[in-house]
């Protein structure tokens, strides 16, 4: 009986322990910063990272509300297409496996000239 | 594990099956040795059910991603286009079952044959598309 019990709390501890250190979901664009101004003849490139936490599998890269890629690495960095002189919102996303956006984002507005 | 992730893979696993009775109930009748009518008609039962389980199946993921989230899966381009193409396979597929169903009695041996050929196919090519609904968004 003893031996149960031991085992019950075993399996509790092995059950609470990783949701009480899992990572939450989160999407950080570091560059470039939000408000920047870019320059139309030098491709743009957007660099990011992501934590994953228990609902999160991948991102989706959008220009203006419209996606753009798919991106699964963590940690990296994306050459945006040309983007027309204006003010224009970038967007990533941070989606289930299912692709189906899980409420985690980083959204940052730039200007091109 | 999260109620979330059950549900998912509880219908992945419904949508699994399904692809195998459509697919595999097909290619047994193609290409094995042929069989007696009435083994015919329980196959296009088991087939008419693997694709009626996958429209199911593929709503429920769906449902699941706007019951948790409130929107559906943000697919774009290829994706789209991969499931416009399910969606195609799933209503022929049915349509040709039911067909089958009501009419196979009356048909010639090559009609049935093309008939199980036309499933076998839109099951392949649903598979086919399922990959890249999977891969791409």
């Amino acid at each position: 009986m003893r031996a149960l019990g031991s085992l019950t709390v075993i399996f509790a501890f092995c059950c609470y322990v990783p949701l009480a250190i899992a990572a939450e979901d989160s999407v950080t664009i570091t560059s470039p910063a939000d408000g920047a101004m870019l320059n139309m003849a030098e491709q743009a490139r957007i660099d990011y990272e992501v934590t994953r936490g228990p609902n999160g599998d991948h991102t989706h890269l959008y220009v203006d509300g419209k996606e753009k890629k798919v991106l699964r690495q963590l940690k990296g960095s994306h050459k945006l297409d040309p983007l027309e002189p204006g003010k224009h919102e970038i967007c990533i996303k941070l989606v289930n496996k299912g692709h189906t956006p899980i409420g985690v984002q980083q959204c940052i507005n730039v200007s091109v000239k | 594990m999260s109620l979330q992730d059950l549900g998912y893979a509880l219908v992945q696993v419904a949508h699994n099956f399904g692809a195998v009775a459509i697919v595999g109930g097909a290619a047994f009748m193609l290409f094995m040795a042929p069989q007696p009518g009435s083994m015919q008609r329980k196959f296009a039962w088991l087939v008419g059910l693997g694709w009626g389980t996958q429209a199911l199946s593929g709503m429920a993921f769906g449902a699941i991603s706007y019951h948790y989230y409130g929107s559906f899966p943000d697919i774009h381009g290829i994706a789209i286009a991969a499931l416009a193409v399910k969606m195609l396979c799933v209503a022929s597929g049915l349509f040709l079952v039911a067909l089958y169903l009501r009419y196979a009695g009356n048909w010639p041996d090559q009609r049935r044959h093309n008939a199980w050929l036309i499933l076998f196919t839109l099951g392949a090519i649903a598979l086919t598309s399922a990959a890249f609904l999977r891969w791409f968004s």
